[in-house]
């Protein structure tokens, strides 16, 4: 068979059925004419290798077909920004609740390496299943703009509309020709929140992840640690719970870029609980031993030293930060009013 | 091809394409066929690929720019295009703001 009619039957198979044999006429006409034209100045046919070098120069099949096709592209330039923002949006809320179910249901089952190590291990698929959905649904938003132009263009048009006014106002700190905080810090401040939270999830389970070698010793004790404890590792998790949904909330609003003195704050008093639990365990129970009968005469005396002497300790620890937020308080509220100073 | 040959061919294509649509409409002012044309505007230095033109033409009809006709010549049976009334009206503003940009690209230059 002609290798021209060869190249034309492959750029047929990609081209539209409808318009496939009229694109077909056509190129075939030209592509004869031009055929006939190159015949005549060397005045013989074409030999196997001179068509086969013409044939190559004029693309693809594929690529020559796909040029006839009105839609190049997925999600066109108009679409790609509101996509972009709505895919990130979406990977993030995704992260946040997928985190957030499993750390419950983590907690009401009971914590596994297995499970946790499986519910990280699933973390890839949903975000690639979200974003693979968030794409579909613009890809056929795409499409529908250029079936029906007229009813999709005034949605566009809405959308482009904004005002001036409704700009955020201009950043304290930015303001100031501070350098304003990398996004990339924002983003690892979440990802190492994250990573901390299902290391402290595992520490229950696998006390070594915690102690490492420290582990044997402390099996070897006569003293373990008193309920009061577990108390004060839930309040912990819940503490950076809290910290991980907020780096993840300032990342989406975008106030991940200015000052983080409120949440600084928050964190630093949310702090106290966890200290506070263990300050007002009762008899200042921190540590108990592990054969009360056996052991209460040979150890409760070292017993007592070393929960009053922990008990002590941690209430140098608990006036440390307390000094520590009322100075930051102090501090956050004269530069708050200074800059506000400054806005006027 | 390097990275600054590369990064050539793609800023001297994107400056060619919009270019390329005028140039078709203006030489479109008398009946064409496809190779025909392609041969006229390589005559007079502004080469196009076979991939490029032919679906370009077919484009600018379905903009209603041009009109077309299947015809024999030379007992082949070819598909003529020329400038349509819309599109003569949009090949004038088109070469309006060539030449506004022409003059403030030679300021600039």
């Amino acid at each position: 068979m002609d290798l021209l009619e060869r190249y034309l039957q492959a750029v047929g198979r990609h081209l539209p059925w409808q318009r496939q044999a009229d694109i077909l006429a056509e190129l075939r006409a030209n592509l004869e004419a031009q055929r006939e034209e190159r015949e005549a100045e060397l005045g013989r046919p074409l030999t196997q290798a001179e068509t086969e070098e013409w044939i190559k120069q004029l693309g693809s099949p594929l690529q020559m077909a796909a040029r006839y096709q009105p839609q190049q592209y997925l999600i066109g330039p108009s679409v790609f920004p509101v996509y972009w923002y709505v895919l990130r949006l979406s990977i993030f809320w995704a992260t946040i609740i997928y985190t957030i179910v499993n750390v419950v249901l983590l907690a009401v089952n009971g914590v596994s390496m297995t499970e946790t190590a499986a519910a990280l291990a699933r973390i890839p698929s949903v975000l690639f299943i979200t974003a693979g959905w968030v794409t579909l649904v613009f890809a056929a938003l795409e499409v529908a703009a250029r079936q029906y132009p007229q009813r999709c263009a005034p949605l566009l048009e809405q959308a482009a509309q904004w005002q001036g006014e409704g700009l955020p106002y201009l950043d304290p700190a930015e303001e100031k020709g501070k350098k304003p905080r990398p996004y990339t810090h924002a983003v690892a401040e979440f990802i190492f929140g994250v990573l901390f939270l299902a290391w402290l999830l595992l520490v229950p389970g696998h006390p070594y992840l915690l102690m490492g070698p420290g582990e044997y010793y402390y099996a070897s004790l006569p003293y373990r640690l008193s309920p009061v404890w577990m108390e004060f590792y839930w309040a912990v998790i819940a503490l950076n719970t809290v910290q991980v949904v907020w780096s993840a909330v300032s990342l989406l609003n975008g106030s991940w870029q200015g000052p983080r003195r409120v949440q600084h704050l928050v964190s630093k008093a949310l702090g106290f609980v966890p200290v506070i639990l263990l300050v007002t365990a009762p008899n200042h129970l921190l540590f108990v031993l592990k054969n009360p009968g056996a052991d209460e005469v040979r150890y409760g005396q070292t017993l007592y030293t070393i929960n009053e002497n922990t008990h002590l300790g941690l209430m140098v620890v608990l006036a440390i930060i307390a000094i520590q937020l009322v100075w930051e308080t102090i501090r956050a509220i004269l530069e708050s009013s200074r800059e506000r100073a400054m806005e006027r | 091809m390097t990275v600054a040959e590369n990064l050539f061919e793609n800023l001297r294509l994107e400056l060619r394409r919009g270019s390329l649509s005028l140039a078709v409409l203006a030489q479109l002012r008398r009946e064409h066929y496809g190779y025909t044309l392609r041969k006229t505007l390589a005559e007079q230095g502004l080469a196009i690929e076979e991939s490029t033109l032919y679906p370009l033409l077919r484009r600018l009809e379905a903009q209603g720019l041009l009109l077309s006709q299947w015809r024999e010549e030379d007992k082949r049976n070819k598909r003529f295009y020329r400038l349509s009334p819309d599109g003569e009206q949009m090949l004038g503003q088109l070469l309006q703001e060539w030449n506004t940009i022409n003059a403030s690209l030679n300021n600039i230059l």
